[in-house]
């Protein structure tokens, strides 16, 4: 559990506001082993959710380096990021994001067809049935319920199964329960696949579960949990 | 009564700007600024026709004869009804300058008048003389007057001669203002205007010769020119009069500006139907974006009623907006061109604000306005309150309801009941509206199918992302490609009609002539002057063909004794005079189709060969008796035989012919047609005008010009006004990829995230664009072809080809305009940067 997955070292992210420059990452030196789960908390503003996406590679940093399973991320263009995250990376967001115009089966089979995957529907549809949708396949967004979008914005990140999970408070819109069940599912995938899972949270007990949590406070990494659900179980 | 909080809420709202609404505003205005537009220049020209109708006509009414002069019954009742009487001739004839190789000969139209001429209204001259002064002789020679631009191709100054037929006449003056021109109507050459009486020996009004008169009555103070028009029409209809009266001064131009601006509203009402379709996108775009405030209101208390209400007002508010700016735009624009429009008529016009077109015009807004943003307006009324927790949108696409359909179905046919009502031309109205509803049912249909094609195409697609892509986006349940395939084909559709009417009427003229049309025709030969005639064009190596015929002008005035036009309706054929020949053999490249021709010595009744196309279309069979009106004689002949005709030949063609016994004794002349080689033709000329100077020769090139000319510019107006449609189609178009950039921008970004590369997303954006703009493009293409068949067909009269190349260009421009419009509105959603994009959404 040593070999380096993800790697940032002094990541800067400064966007351009109405009020001029905001600069929303301090300089951000992070190591996440492979098959790691890492929390990351911290109050509102924090920069916790763009932590994440300067870690998918959705949001170009400012200056430093952010390092991917080998790859520099920060010297990849547009597409060459796109391209990388075929297969390498699964993200879910709060919103569950799925297209609109798309069927649940449709949308879990778009990232496979993207990665050119043979049997990309087949698969899919395993994916589906594996997250409790199989009767739900044909349906698009708006006919499902905020945890069944969920269920599917997971099985669309898992199904080309991923070596990291990236998830933006994934339980954020959900009630208690659903949000507990989606939580059984995604440490489920990342325990079947030995994946990463690097997870933005506000719910203290979501943290617990994860082997690390960082906190984030005004851009900049305040302090480190670690294993405290190892202790918890020791 | 929630109404005051509702326009509180909807001030507030409204407040914000009009941003979403430019799409609104701009089809609203342009649709009734074409509408108010054309009205305002038809009603000034309407209201000019009638208030100089006396002018225009040169007298309170007239009586017009055909190849003849009134006869004494005729004079005598017209002197005892009018206080004047002007007697007007007009013909056609060569003027001719100089002599022998050096002459310059040029068709005219020969205006012939009397001392009283004119009755009403005033000839301006150049210089400034009184007509009495322009006619007056001076060395024995007549004074005659020119339009300036004959004077100047025959190289004409003041006082120099010229000669028709075989008479002397001084350019004494230039025409600068002829009060009656328009009651003329369509003239193969410029004008020449000289005194009757100096015609005589010119050798140009004998029997038998082709001239109309025009006898032009002034009537005394309190007469009442209806009864009168009975009166005579009763009297003389068999022999061939035609009346007219000063109520319809110029019917010619007064039938064609009806027609015209008929025509002209009906596109703008196409081209109001297509903003239509963007007025109904545009208020759906609004509301979707407003489904967050309308669940908000309902969370905080508000009813369906008032949450409809206060969408309402704004939208009413805005389309009032829009009908103001486009009434402003419409009635300003034809006025600030005033001086353009009016140089460019035949009749002095005043183009100034009129209510009525306007009010027509803004009619017509509201109603479109109303009838388009109904529907999506009715829909707030199933925004739930829990939308404020998930993304449900306004309802989906459902039945409206009874209520709703019946007010859609109320708005609708006030529409149809107020073009109908105001264009004064039924068919066309009924046609143009059943066209457009029948288009948008059929795009409706074509939007679906799509979808169903694309659902069905979604899994043949499944490993080419791109194209899945554009597949599923246009086979979902949301309505973008129905929206898109509507507003761009409606706009295709008209556009294509226009096209193929344009095309069609382009070409017209170049189509119906044969590969060989002759060079020259002549009128007016005189029966001792056709062999002469003849010896000269037969003995010449360089004419390939010469047809000549005997000619008579009659009218059809009954049909097996009962009156011709309640047997065959109001067929041409037997509108007006026609032409007449006689004939002992069949002529040469004749069908007879039906019966038989009379023996070459046949000497008995008279008996009758007509057009088998005419014939079919008026009902006619063997063994009919027609009667025919020849100068004042009724000749009743039995039809023996049908033959066909081919009047898009330009060479001659007679309906009718008779037996030579049956018409020889009548006054006529002959008709030739000569096919020569160009360079022979000035030789011809020139020695057949030497040789009979009261021959007129017509050349036929510059015939089809003239006709070419006046169709051109019916298509430069039809141009024009489907130009503000294309305009229109634009604005739609624009607002329809605007409208759709927001989603665009989300699928963009969640796209990337999930691995796709920038020339996907672009390609599946392209893809979906140029499959909705080809299935737009087939139907307009289909449509356009239908309503141009029927514009050609009923209201130019003419013949139809479908025209694939104006057909493809304008679908393949629609189907480039949507790629066009949908890459750019493509650059913002590729460019952006997904986490940002998805972070606004969160």
């Amino acid at each position: 559990m040593n070999e380096t997955i993800l790697s940032l070292e002094d990541a800067r992210l400064v966007l351009e506001g109405n009020a001029g420059p905001l600069e929303i990452l301090k300089g951000i030196s992070l190591d996440v082993a492979r098959g790691e789960s890492l929390g990351l908390v911290g109050p509102s503003g924090s920069g916790k959710s763009s932590l994440l996406m300067l870690m998918g590679g959705l949001e170009r940093a400012t200056s430093g380096r952010i390092t991917a399973l080998g790859h520099d991320l920060t010297a990849l263009d547009e597409d060459a990021l796109a391209r990388f995250r075929r297969g390498n990376m699964g993200i879910v967001f709060q919103s569950f994001h799925l297209i609109p115009t798309m069927t649940a089966l449709e949308n879990v089979a778009v990232p496979l067809e993207l990665a050119g995957a043979a049997n990309a529907f087949g698969r899919a549809a395993a994916e589906l049935v594996a997250m409790g949708l199989g009767a739900r396949m044909d349906h698009y967004p708006a006919q499902l319920s905020g945890g069944e979008q969920q269920r599917v914005a997971l099985a669309r990140a898992a199904a080309p199964r991923p070596a990291i999970f990236l998830a933006d408070e994934p339980t954020g819109n959900l009630d208690a329960a659903t949000g507990e069940a989606i939580m059984e599912l995604l440490f489920g995938l990342r325990d079947r696949h030995g994946a990463t899972l690097i997870l933005v949270t506000h719910a203290p007990e979501l943290a617990a579960r994860c082997d690390r949590v960082v906190r984030l406070a005004d851009g900049c990494i305040a302090g480190e949990d670690r294993a405290r659900r190892v202790k918890v179980a020791e | 009564m929630t109404l005051p909080v509702a326009v509180r809420i909807a001030r507030r709202e409204l407040r914000g700007g009009t941003r979403g609404f430019v799409v609104f505003l701009l089809c609203l205005m342009l649709g009734v600024a074409a509408i108010a537009a054309v009205g305002t220049v038809r009603t000034s020209i309407e209201a000019a026709i009638g208030d100089q109708g006396a002018v225009l006509l040169g007298g309170d009414a007239e009586m017009a004869f055909t190849y003849r002069f009134a006869t004494d019954e005729e004079r005598a009742f017209m002197a005892a009804r009018a206080a004047k009487v002007s007697e007007v001739v007009e013909f056609r004839s060569m003027a001719v300058v100089g002599d022998g190789e050096t002459a310059e000969r040029a068709l005219t139209q020969v205006k012939a008048v009397d001392a009283a001429y004119p009755l009403t209204g005033e000839m301006v001259f150049d210089p400034a003389l009184a007509p009495v002064q322009v006619f007056a002789p001076a060395d024995g020679i007549p004074g005659a007057a020119m339009d300036p631009v004959l004077a100047d191709r025959m190289g004409l100054a003041i006082g120099d001669r010229f000669r028709l037929g075989t008479k002397e006449f001084r350019l004494a003056a230039r025409i600068v203002r002829e009060p009656d021109a328009a009651a003329t109507g369509f003239t193969v050459g410029p004008r020449t205007m000289v005194r009757t009486e100096d015609l005589a020996g010119s050798g140009l009004l004998e029997p038998g010769s082709l001239f109309d008169t025009n006898y032009r009555l002034l009537l005394p103070e309190g007469a009442a020119v209806a009864p009168l028009g009975r009166e005579a029409v009763a009297a003389f209809r068999d022999t061939g009069m035609q009346w007219q009266d000063a109520r319809y001064g110029a019917p010619g131009m007064q039938r064609f500006v009806d027609r015209m601006g008929s025509f002209l509203i009906l596109v703008g009402l196409a081209g109001l139907a297509v903003g239509g379709v963007g007025i109904g996108a545009a208020v759906r775009s609004y509301l979707d974006g407003k489904v967050g405030t309308m669940a908000a209101l309902k969370a905080l208390g508000a009813t369906s009623g008032t949450i409809f209400a206060v969408y309402l007002i704004q939208v009413a508010t805005l389309a009032l907006l829009g009908v103001l700016a486009g009434l402003v735009l419409g009635a300003g624009a034809p006025i600030l061109a005033a001086p353009l429009i009016a140089g460019a008529l035949p009749i002095p016009v005043e183009i100034g604000l009129a209510v009525r077109p306007l009010a027509e015009a803004a009619t017509y807004g509201v109603l479109t306005a109303a009838l388009f943003a109904l529907w999506p307006l009715a829909r707030t009324r199933e925004v739930k309150a829990a939308a404020l927790f998930r993304d449900l949108g306004p309802g989906r696409r459902v039945w409206p309801g009874w209520r709703l359909s019946a007010v859609l179905a109320g708005i609708a046919g006030t529409l149809v009941a107020v073009a109908v009502g105001v264009s004064g031309v039924p068919e066309l109205a009924f046609g143009t509206l059943g066209g457009i509803i029948a288009a948008l049912v059929v795009l409706t249909l074509a939007a679906l199918a799509l979808r169903w094609f694309a659902r069905r195409m979604g899994h043949r697609a499944r490993g080419r992302p791109a194209l899945r892509l554009a597949l599923s986006a246009i086979g979902s349940p949301k309505e973008e490609a129905t929206a898109v395939i509507l507003s761009l084909g409606l706009g295709l559709s008209v556009l294509a009609a226009v096209g193929q009417i344009d095309t069609n009427l382009r070409a017209s003229i170049d189509r119906d002539l044969p590969e060989v049309a002759p060079s020259y025709f002549f009128v007016d030969i005189q029966p001792d002057q056709i062999e002469g005639f003849l010896a000269r064009v037969k003995g010449d190596s360089a004419v390939s063909r010469v047809d000549t015929a005997p000619m008579l002008r009659g009218v059809l005035t009954e049909i097996n004794g009962r009156n011709a036009r309640e047997v065959a309706g109001d067929h041409w054929v037997v509108r007006g005079d026609r032409g007449l020949t006689y004939s002992a053999l069949p002529p040469e490249r004749t069908e007879i189709v039906a019966g038989e021709w009379w023996p070459e010595d046949y000497a008995g009744p008279p008996l009758l060969s007509f057009a088998r196309e005419e014939a079919e279309e008026m009902g006619l069979k063997l063994g009919d008796r027609v009667t025919v009106n020849v100068l004042g004689r009724d000749i009743e002949a039995r039809i023996t035989s049908f033959r066909e005709v081919d009047f898009g030949t330009a060479g001659i063609g007679f309906v009718m012919a008779m037996n030579p016994a049956a018409l020889q004794g009548a006054p006529h002349s002959w008709i030739a047609t000569v096919y020569a080689a160009p360079e022979a033709e000035a030789a011809i000329l020139r020695d057949l005008a030497t040789a009979y100077p009261n021959i007129t020769a017509i050349r036929v090139k510059d015939a089809i010009d003239r006709v070419s000319e006046a169709l051109a510019a019916i298509a430069k107006a039809t141009a024009i006004a489907a130009g503000v449609t294309l305009l229109t189609g634009v604005v739609v178009l624009i607002g329809a990829a605007a409208a759709g950039e927001r989603a665009r921008v989300y699928e963009a970004a969640v796209l990337k995230t999930l691995g796709a590369t920038r020339a996907t997303v672009l390609a599946s954006f392209a893809l979906r664009s140029a499959l909705m703009g080809a299935a737009a493009g087939i139907v307009a293409v289909a449509f356009g072809a239908a309503a141009g068949w029927a514009v050609m067909t009923f209201v130019m009269e003419g013949t139809f080809r479908f025209e694939p190349v104006s057909a493809v260009a304008i679908v393949t421009g629609g189907a480039l305009a949507t790629l066009l419009a949908g890459l750019v509105f493509a650059l913002r959603p590729l460019a952006a940067r997904p986490a940002s994009v998805l972070r606004a959404r969160d």
